[in-house]
């Protein structure tokens, strides 16, 4: 098959998912039948014990267990659940300042991970419903409200909010503004297909006899909320999508922290694929076996190829130039000619593909925030991810073959 | 918006109609991408036309020499920059690989006979009006096995971006046309190309500025140009 065949073939597979996607979500926004119909005004409030896992979390901590003690949910149905995970700053300090709100739970344990403290916990509640709020963010007063009556349905095993970034303050993180609003609408129109497969650290909330009867939190290669939604999906339970209880995360400020942490998610998923292969193109998990997996698992080779197309091509180009001006010398001359537009069909296709991507953030926005303007940022996402991401898969590619593991840090 | 969940069993009516959809978008993708390129070679065919009858009218001009002065004929020449901008055209087309490369091949043979037909009138008026166009014949092949073309191709894009008068006809070595092959056969331009031919005489393999500025001393009677212009020579 010919190169140009291959790139029309990826390019096909690529632009019919992110069709599909938006197709879904159109469907499902016309057809209404909202879960929230059966939660509106409805009062179910079981009892839920958050847990705020902390590894040297001492500058962020305050902030995250503050928003917790102010949620608008009934204080004696309310455990949160501070772990201590071994750090070696003030984060027990800053945990114990909080102690003497009944509510709060410190507690304190030698380093083991994220999921060993979710487990610390899971063992000291005995809360219907548990949940997780990493250390680097915060929750909107009314995001458990919103959440909590969904689990009145009982095959419901697990609820994710609408995680939003802090207010951005460099350009890596209006990027990141415009990739978290992409999120709203990928993880929104997954749970419509049943088919989410992270459950993210940022409040997350799950029903703590499933968490228990499918043995808990485990390592996941790092990535123990992707690890949980799979085993979740795989027991046959479904994950629900609630984007109006809205969480506001941090997200890296510099180009190595953005690396090492997309390096672990995406290890972590390649990891997880191998130990969950079993779910890939089964008709037996639905879209979620047919498309969804293994289309997110083809789209890490998609964006290493396209990448690998880009840079050689560049490097090719950029030779031509210095041959050229090795004989002419450097000279500028813009002139424009409507002859020598690229009007081929594959750039169009491109065109298309980034067009429907603004298409995408601009419906994550609605939905997560009801405005109708994608963020500021859509268009640096838009340049430059497809050359950023491509590197952080690529890496994680290999380092999940060679299975090198990755560290949080 | 409200909480959503759902059952995963598969829809296929989406999948058949996201499928539909991106076929549509890659069916009118092909089909505009042919529709713009078949604007260029309409484009192209129609100045290979105007310059196809330009030296028509020459030949015809050039045979009524005898009633005419050889200034008029002068006149009504066609300027090299007209007949390096085809040739662009016709590059960026054949680099471009779109699925009209038949016709573009076929607008290139015509541009070589053309280019073969404007070089005899141009040595025939030379010889009958004491003209003294300067000439270049430059024989390249882009199949991947001329490695210097591209510099040979550049370096002749200096020279007629200093001289715009240089005439300069540029040939693909392989390309099939009978006119062409035997200008290479009398010429004796062997296949170890680049190739350029200055007053009758192959130098094979790559040619600098200066070199060809050596070889070329009636380039000095070329009036020099003040400002460049952003042509190139295909390679």
């Amino acid at each position: 098959m010919s190169d140009g065949i291959v790139m029309y073939v990826l390019l096909f597979i690529s632009l019919y998912f992110e069709v599909f996607m938006l197709v879904s979500f159109l469907r499902r926004h016309s057809s209404g039948g909202s879960i929230v119909s059966a939660t509106q005004g409805n009062v179910y409030e079981p009892k839920v014990a958050i847990v705020v896992p902390c590894f040297n979390e001492g500058k962020t901590l305050a902030a995250t267990v503050t928003s917790l003690l102010s949620l608008d949910y009934p204080h004696d149905k309310l455990e949160v659940y501070v772990v201590d995970d071994g750090s070696r700053d003030n984060t027990l300090a800053v945990a114990n300042a909080f102690g003497t709100d009944p509510r709060i739970h410190v507690l304190h344990k030698e380093n083991g991970g994220k999921h060993s403290a979710m487990n610390l916990a899971l063992s000291m509640t005995d809360a219907e419903l548990i949940g997780c709020l990493d250390a680097d963010s915060v929750v909107t007063p009314g995001a458990l409200r919103k959440i909590a009556p969904i689990f009145e349905n009982q095959s419901i095993a697990a609820v994710t909010p609408g995680i939003q970034t802090k207010k951005p303050e460099n350009l890596l993180q209006h990027m990141q503004e415009a990739e978290y609003r992409l999120g709203i609408f990928v993880r929104f129109t997954l749970a419509s297909l049943g088919s989410a497969y992270i459950t993210p650290g940022p409040f997350s909330i799950f029903r703590a006899s499933v968490v228990r009867s499918t043995g808990g939190w485990k390592h996941g290669h790092s990535t123990e909320d992707l690890e949980m939604a799979l085993r979740i999906q795989d027991a046959g339970y479904m994950i629900a999508n609630a984007p109006s209880a809205i969480v506001l995360t941090g997200t890296p400020r510099t180009l190595p922290a953005l690396f090492r942490q997309r390096v672990r998610w995406s290890y972590g998923f390649l990891r997880n694929g191998v130990d969950y292969r079993h779910m890939f193109a089964s008709k037996k998990y639905g879209n979620l076996g047919v498309i969804i997996l293994p289309t997110a698992l083809l789209s890490i080779g998609i964006a290493v190829y396209f990448f690998v197309h880009l840079v050689l091509s560049l490097l090719q180009t950029l030779m031509h130039q210095v041959v050229k001006i090795e004989i002419l010398g450097f000279s500028f001359h813009p002139s424009f000619n409507a002859f020598y537009i690229d009007t081929s069909a594959l750039w169009m296709i491109v065109l298309v593909s980034v067009s429907i991507v603004v298409a995408l953030i601009t419906v994550g926005t609605y939905i997560g925030t009801g405005k109708h303007r994608p963020p500021m940022g859509t268009a640096l996402f838009v340049l430059f991810y497809s050359l950023l991401a491509p590197v952080w898969l690529g890496t994680a590619a290999v380092r999940a073959a060679f299975k090198t593991g990755v560290r949080w840090r | 918006m409200n909480p959503v969940s759902g059952s995963r069993k598969a829809r296929w009516g989406t999948y058949i109609i996201a499928f539909l959809i991106t076929a549509l978008i890659f069916a009118t993708a092909f089909y505009a991408s042919n529709y713009f390129n078949n604007q260029r070679i309409a484009d192209i065919r129609a100045t290979q036309d105007d310059i196809s009858t330009d030296i028509l009218s020459l030949e015809t001009q050039f045979d009524l020499l005898q009633e005419h002065s050889c200034s008029d004929v002068a006149e009504n020449t066609i300027l090299p920059s007209e007949m390096t901008s085809l040739g662009d055209q016709l590059s960026y087309m054949e680099a471009q690989g779109s699925s009209n490369q038949d016709e573009v091949t076929r607008l290139k043979r015509l541009y070589s006979i053309l280019e073969i037909k404007d070089y005899l009138l141009m040595q025939q008026l030379a010889a009958k009006c004491n003209l003294n166009p300067v000439f270049i014949l430059y024989f390249y092949s882009n199949k991947g096995d001329c490695t210097d073309c591209e510099k040979q191709g550049y370096a002749l894009t200096s020279l007629s971006e200093t001289y715009p008068e240089l005439r300069v006809y540029s040939f693909d070595y392989n390309l099939d046309v009978g006119a062409l092959q035997t200008l290479i056969s009398i010429d004796n331009v062997s296949d170890q190309l680049p190739a350029v031919v200055i007053n009758g005489k192959v130098y094979h393999g790559y040619q600098s500025v200066s070199d060809i500025e050596n070889i070329l001393p009636q380039l000095s009677t070329l009036k020099i140009a003040t400002s460049t212009a952003a042509t190139s020579t295909k390679k």
